[in-house]
């Protein structure tokens, strides 16, 4: 089973100092608008008393007389309102995939996945944004409830550190679990192999009809993609424990590298229909990197 | 169906469920963890897709192992596959010709036709490549085509073929078909009989197939006829005739002969099934002539239904001594029975040609001789000019005598003869035609020269000097040689032949050619060689006649044979036999298989082999 470890076997997922003045530099975007729940520094659809000045409009019985745009009614002899952009928070739901093949890997992808989770969740708590984190596998396995405030930046690095990896992946019943237990659509974003479950458009389409906004980091490990196997073997499922006799040789390994091409492309092109940004991260590279430099490429950080 | 020549041994297909054993005890495979092997299923698919053989590779050693252990345990099992024959590589048609061929069926066609016209299919199904000997078997096997392509000179061959009245040899002739095809493991030989002769012929090679025409037949056959001068006296003879019935019921067979148009005796024999009688019947009179024998009865095969029988005159051998005169020579010569003693002092040189001819042997006793023309001589204490042995002096007293194995040595004892002086000779350049009879340390003694057109003996030392006249041996020694000089064959009673059989024919001296006329009036002219002619056309029953100098002379051919009037097929249906088959479907022979699985079995080791290296490779 996957989920929470026991406190002994917990990981502390530790970032230097000089790391974490990096991520306070860096805040989480939102192409979409997303309403929030308390006043932040995300601009919403919800008119308000927020700074940025958003649109006017006929002046309706009932509307604060202080809103109407006196200058307007001096040239035009008629009542308008100008509305002004709310600022609300942000809800960015990390979903780390626990999947037991996450454990594979030396670093082990789940490892890498839980510190870009932390680091993520991190730049949004500093950002006063509401962060919440969710385990799944076959299903929900552990999940933080949104928080909000950077004192519960230990909180969050705890939660993370106590997660391991168990069990078989399956995207779309996990994802949908997900988002019926999630209140509030926000920024989802998915850390996962995507290799174990072959539904895994499924889980995201199940993202999407709740309203996410949805990043995918593929997480795949060096063993992933060039495989040091040769020779007469019996391979085991990590996730399945499923026993496959092959004989590995040169091609063999070729088409195991082409069978894994089509997949990546396959979930890159459906991610680029679905407009979700797709980010695939190897192991060997440090997450300290994919965070600062390859999210900072994309649209979702700044 | 494959028929297993030892299905024992398949027994030793155990060995599969060993080896399987053996191999579920190897090490198993190294256990690796992996994210998922959904990918490697893909690409094992993908694999197994463009290389559809692949998915059988996965266990590709113990595949290799229990197929080589199976191919072996089927090679010692012997497997034959009756392969279908005919339809590739040469083929020799053997096609029976002896007398049993003759045989009728009840639409009045012989076994010989149907043996043609099954001949004419094979023919007609020869493949597009294909190339056929035609032979026949009779007594002999003559060959009657090279291998030929070309179907109308197959077909003219076998038009021009006719059954004989010899008995059958189909043994030598199988032999020498299967040594035309030596080498060719695709050819065939088809024997077209009526297998009408023990089943033992069969060289129990697959390449011969054989195909049996006819069926059952009555026959009651003369097996055996002749006849000699009676011991008793010279003016009375015998006849001995046997019959025989070969059918399963009684027969009653009139059966009479006759002696140059004279008939000898007229009786009905009573035969009982299966059983035979002889008739051994006196004369009075010469036994000189033709005889012939017939019996009178309808059955199947006429062709045994008569015998020949021939006894030419007798005449002495004319021998003339030259000399001055010597006891023991005249005395032995005068005593030898059908000799004619003619004797001279000597003779001119230029006359000795004409005595040649005009006598069967010539002697010179002690007296020079000429260079010797055609003909057959003796000389005793002399040599003559432009012999292959010149005289070189003499040698008293010559020591321990040796003899040689020639045949006018046989029963000539040499132990106590004693030589006072004798000539000694020496030979010139080795001549195929000198024998040595009996020499000494010191010289040759005796010798026998067969030279062109002149026989003679030599005794190289005087009889009167030496007590060799004196010995038994002596008028053997004489015998002998003038029986070898002059050989009497013709002048013995019944002169019998078998039908096919070669007739060895003496000429005169000075004759190199013979002819002889046929029953049927055919005519044939044979070379003669050392003074004998061999003539083989002898496939018609019948007298044969010829010329022997002035004097006519004949030869009797018959069938005669009791085992090739036994006209039923003695093969078993269930063991050699075919049946005639439909044109062009070729016949059956077990072709052994063991050699092609034994050569699996050798490739697929090797293959196991290489896969058991590259697996240690990556292992």
């Amino acid at each position: 089973m996957s989920g929470l470890d026991a406190p002994a076997a917990a990981t502390t997922l530790v970032f230097d100092d000089e790391f974490l003045r990096k991520l306070e530099r860096l805040e989480l975007l939102a192409r979409k608008m997303f309403r929030g729940l308390l006043r932040g520094e995300h601009t919403t659809p919800r008119r308000g008393r927020g700074l940025e000045f958003s649109d006017f409009r006929h002046y309706r019985p009932g509307d604060d007389f202080r809103h109407i745009d006196w200058n307007i009614y001096s040239r035009l002899d008629q009542l308008f309102l100008k509305l002004h952009a709310s600022e609300e928070d942000l809800t960015l739901h990390v979903l780390v995939d626990s999947s037991a093949s996450m454990g594979f890997g030396e670093p082990a992808k789940f490892d890498h996945a839980r510190r870009l989770a932390a680091a993520l969740a991190c730049i949004a708590l500093h950002n006063l944004d509401r962060v919440g984190v969710c385990a799944f596998a076959s299903g929900l396995d552990a999940s933080l409830p949104p928080v909000k405030a950077r004192h519960h930046t230990a909180r969050l690095l705890e939660f993370l550190g106590k997660l391991h990896c168990a069990g078989e992946s399956r995207f779309g019943a996990a994802l949908r679990e997900v988002t019926a237990r999630i209140r509030s659509p926000g920024l989802a974003i998915l850390i996962s192999d995507l290799l174990g479950a072959d539904d895994v458009e499924d889980g995201v389409e199940a993202l999407l009809y709740a309203g996410h906004e949805v990043v995918v980091i593929q997480v795949l490990a060096e063993a992933d993609i060039d495989p040091p196997l040769d020779g007469a073997l019996r391979l085991v499922d990590a996730e399945t424990a499923h026993e496959l006799e092959v004989t590995v040789d040169r091609e063999l390994t070729r088409l195991y590298r082409g069978q894994l091409d089509r997949r990546l492309q396959r979930i890159e092109s459906f991610c680029r229909r679905r407009a979700v940004e797709y980010l695939r991260a190897s192991t060997a590279i440090s997450f300290e990197d994919v965070v600062l430099k390859y999210l900072r490429q994309g649209t979702h950080l700044r | 169906m494959i028929q297993f020549a030892y299905p024992l041994a398949l027994l030793s297909l155990i060995a599969i469920p060993i080896l399987l054993a053996l191999h579920l005890l190897r090490p198993r495979r190294r256990l690796v963890v992996v994210s998922t092997t959904t990918l490697w299923q893909a690409a094992l698919r993908e694999r197994e897709q463009s290389h559809g053989f692949r998915r059988l590779l996965r266990n590709l050693s113990l595949l290799l192992l229990l197929a080589a252990a199976a191919a072996l345990a089927l090679a010692l099992a012997g497997p034959q596959w009756p392969a279908s024959v005919g339809a590739a590589g040469d083929a020799v048609l053997v096609l029976d010709v002896s007398a049993s061929m003759k045989t009728r069926s009840g639409s009045g066609r012989t076994r010989f036709d149907q043996a043609l016209a099954e001949a004419a299919r094979l023919v007609d199904a020869l493949p597009g490549d294909g190339r056929m000997l035609v032979m026949t078997s009779g007594r002999r096997a003559v060959l009657r085509t090279g291998f030929e392509s070309d179907r109308d000179a197959l077909r003219r061959a076998l038009a021009g073929l006719r059954p004989a009245d010899e008995a059958g040899a189909p043994r030598e002739a199988l032999a020498l078909a299967l040594s035309l095809l030596r080498g060719r493991s695709e050819g065939r030989v088809y024997f077209l009989t009526d297998g009408a002769y023990e089943p033992d012929v069969d060289p129990g090679s697959p390449q011969v197939v054989f195909r049996i025409v006819g069926g059952p037949a009555r026959n009651v056959a003369i097996t055996r006829f002749d006849f000699r001068q009676a011991l008793s006296g010279e003016d009375r003879f015998e006849v001995l005739m046997t019959v025989r019935n070969y059918t399963e019921a009684p027969v009653v067979a009139p059966a009479h002969a006759s002696l140059d148009g004279r008939e000898l005796f007229r009786r009905s024999l009573e035969l009982a099934p299966r059983a035979e009688q002889t008739l051994v019947l006196s004369f009075t009179g010469r036994a000189v002539g033709q005889a012939v024998a017939r019996i009178d009865v309808k059955d199947e095969l006429a062709a045994d239904n008569q015998a020949f029988a021939a006894v030419n005159p007798h005449e002495p051998m004319r021998v003339l001594l030259l000399g001055p005169g010597n006891f023991y020579l005249e005395s032995v010569l005068q005593a030898l029975p059908g000799v004619e003693l003619f004797k001279g002092a000597s003779a001119p040189a230029a006359d000795i040609a004409q005595l040649a001819l005009g006598h069967d042997v010539v002697v010179f006793d002690g007296i020079p001789a000429p260079r010797l023309p055609p003909g057959n001589f003796l000389l005793v204490n002399t040599v003559a000019p432009g012999l292959p042995f010149a005289d070189s002096g003499r040698a008293a007293r010559p020591g321990l005598l040796r003899r040689g194995r020639s045949a006018l040595m046989r029963d000539v004892d040499l132990a106590a003869v004693r030589i006072d002086e004798a000539r000694t000779v020496v030979t010139g350049a080795p001549s195929t035609g000198l024998q040595r009879l009996f020499w000494s340390a010191e010289t040759d003694l005796a010798l026998a020269l067969l030279e062109g057109d002149i026989k003679l003996v030599y005794l190289g030392f005087d009889l009167a000097r030496s007590n060799f006249p004196l010995q038994a041996a002596f008028p053997m020694f004489v015998s002998q040689s003038l029986e070898w000089l002059r050989p009497r064959g013709d002048g013995l009673l019944s002169t019998h032949v078998a039908a096919g059989s070669a007739r060895a024919i003496h000429v005169p001296a000075g004759e190199s050619r013979v002819t002889v006329h046929g029953p049927s009036g055919a005519v044939r002219t044979v070379e003669a060689r050392d003074g004998t002619a061999l003539f083989d056309g002898t496939a018609e029953a019948g007298i044969y006649r010829y010329a022997s100098g002035d004097t006519e002379r004949a030869f009797a051919v018959s069938l005669a044979d009791a085992e090739e009037s036994d006209v039923n097929s003695r093969w078993r249906p269930a063991e050699r036999q075919e049946s005639a088959r439909p044109a062009g479907s070729g016949g059956q022979a077990l072709l052994p298989l063991w050699p092609w699985l034994l050569a699996l079995a050798l490739v697929l080791l090797v293959a196991e082999w290489f896969v058991w290296i590259r697996s240690r490779t990556y292992a």
